[in-house]
């Protein structure tokens, strides 16, 4: 069987490039995509963690006051998690970030109280939390959550996120499309060797078997070629773009390795199925 | 493998055919093919066949004859099953195929040769790889196809042109590569929708010469032909069409009626 698909390929050279590069395009934009969108949603993800409430004490803040705020946090529903910076570690902190502020004989006191942490459940909880502590509770300093910019933060990921949903989907739709139809040309121009060989005999399966495994060859040899691409591409044209992303180390775009798998899982199942489910119409002789 | 194949290579001289007297039962369980009262009526209203009845014998050599759209061509489909027939009963071989699964349809027409009035021959194969692919769609391997092949194309005489592809051939060439094809299994029926159709006169007799040495070999040979000359010729049964009616039933009649 593999040799009758060769031998067709060979016999159907053009129509095969047809259907090769057809793919290799349709995988080759499929990964452009994968990629770019999972590292646009990945910083989005990142960004909307780093949405935070700020809960700053006053210096000189009373036990149960910190307490009080922690009794109102806990019974909060919209509240994940929130963490107590003691005045020590905040300072520590600002130290490690901004060293330059700091001489070489350190600070004669701590300026700082002690603060809390809180992460909301929700990106989008962030506004309701620290409106929740308003009027500010006695001790509290100032209560901050960056409202300008996580409004900005939402609303940008937002639209990426359904501009990326819609984008895949238009792609895949068009690709599988156009495979569709190359094949479909393809199997026309060879209907007759199809009749023919079903009035010898032939059962589906022995017709259906080249042709698909012919589907399959090019499928697989399509995303291969984008793999390819996409790998030249990743080495040439990352190195210049990444230093200028100013995205943190947690900020990632899906693994080479996964999405040339993915491509060519696609690309073989485009093919065979493609072209399997094309010849079902000629098949009826 | 098959009822068609056990029953097939009987060489013994062809029973008389007298259809009229026999009792039909019996008849499809020894007779070649049987049609019983069979019609074929194309969409929307276009009556192909109508009230068809005949048996032919194993070892028979039977031309169906009639102008162009009679139902010639659609007996011949319907025999392969490429139609289903709208009234009636067709058996083949001992089988009725109207209970024969779609699934079974290949095995079925593995035990039909068929030549047509435009060979169809896979263009792309060579004269051997074109008679190899019957044999190969019935799973036959390596060693069978390397010794059936070029018997079969010492039978037809085409030793020479074993590695020609069909458009290096002519027609009465590409004629005998399909005979061959359709008769290396050695099927039980070969059945030729106007093999000669397209040939010229003397082509042709090469043509039915080859047919005749099939069919003396035991094969039953089921011929639709337009060639007048031919047939009076050969003085075989003869069923007429007309209108998709058989017209005339003859055991050794002529183009026309006498």
């Amino acid at each position: 069987m593999l040799a009758e698909a060769v031998r067709s390929i060979g016999a159907n050279i053009s129509t095969t490039v047809a259907a090769t590069m057809t793919v290799l395009i349709g995988m080759f934009l499929l990964g452009l995509f994968i990629a770019l969108g999972t590292y646009v949603l990945s910083w989005s993800d990142h960004v909307k963690s780093e949405l935070v409430v700020k809960v700053f004490f006053d210096r000189d803040v009373k036990p149960a006051q910190v307490e009080a705020v922690r009794v109102k946090l806990d019974s909060n529903q919209q509240v994940r998690k929130f963490e107590l910076v003691t005045a020590e570690q905040g300072l520590e902190k600002i130290k490690k970030q901004r060293p330059e502020l700091f001489g070489a004989d350190g600070l004669p006191f701590n300026p700082l109280g002690p603060a809390y942490t809180i992460t909301p459940i929700k990106a989008e909880y962030t506004e309701p939390i620290a409106n929740s502590l308003k009027p500010m509770p006695a001790g509290v300093h100032r209560v901050t959550y960056g409202r300008k910019t996580a409004e900005k933060i939402l609303s940008v990921a937002k639209v990426i996120e359904s501009i990326f949903l819609i984008a895949v989907l238009v792609l895949l739709s068009a690709s599988t499309i156009l495979i569709a139809n190359t094949i479909r040309l393809s199997i026309f121009a060879r209907r007759r060797e199809i009749e023919v060989m079903k009035l010898v005999g032939a059962t589906n399966w022995f017709v259906r078997g080249p042709f698909m495994l012919e589907g399959l060859i090019c499928g697989l040899g399509g995303s291969l070629l984008a793999v390819i691409l996409l790998f030249v591409g990743k080495e040439a044209a990352l190195p210049s773009i990444l230093p200028r992303l100013d995205s943190g180390p947690n900020v990632n775009a899906m693994g080479f390795w996964a999405i040339s798998l993915i491509l060519l899982t696609v690309g073989l199942l485009l093919g065979a199925a493609g072209s399997g489910l094309t010849l079902r119409r000629f098949l009826r002789v | 493998m098959t009822v068609v194949q056990e029953t097939t290579l009987a060489t013994e001289a062809p029973a008389l055919a007298q259809p009229e007297t026999q009792d039909l039962q019996a008849a499809a369980a020894r007779a070649m093919i049987v049609f019983d009262n069979v019609g074929k009526v194309y969409e929307p209203n276009v009556v192909a066949l109508e009230g068809a009845s005949f048996v032919i014998e194993k070892g028979e050599f039977v031309f169906l004859v009639g102008p162009s759209g009679s139902g010639k061509s659609t007996m011949v489909r319907l025999l392969l099953k490429e139609l289903e027939p709208t009234s009636g009963r067709i058996v083949v071989g001992g089988r009725d195929l109207a209970r024969l699964r779609r699934s079974k349809v290949p095995q079925l027409r593995r035990n039909i040769g068929c030549v047509f009035q435009d060979f169809k021959l896979l263009p792309n194969r060579t004269t051997a790889e074109n008679v190899a692919y019957a044999l190969k769609v019935q799973g036959e391997g390596g060693n069978a196809i390397r010794h059936k092949v070029p018997e079969v194309l010492g039978l037809v005489g085409l030793t020479h042109k074993v590695n020609s592809y069909p458009d290096e051939l002519s027609g009465g060439e590409q004629q005998r590569v399909s005979i061959a094809r359709a008769f290396v299994n050695h099927p039980p029926l070969l059945v030729c929708d106007e093999p000669t159709g397209n040939l010229d006169p003397d082509t042709s007799v090469g043509i039915m010469q080859l047919l005749y040495r099939i069919n003396r070999s035991g094969t039953t040979v089921v011929m639709a032909t337009h060639d007048r000359e031919m047939v009076d010729k050969m003085r075989r049964r003869v069923i007429a069409l007309e209108d998709g009616r058989i017209a005339r039933d003859e055991r050794r009649g002529g183009y026309a009626s006498e």
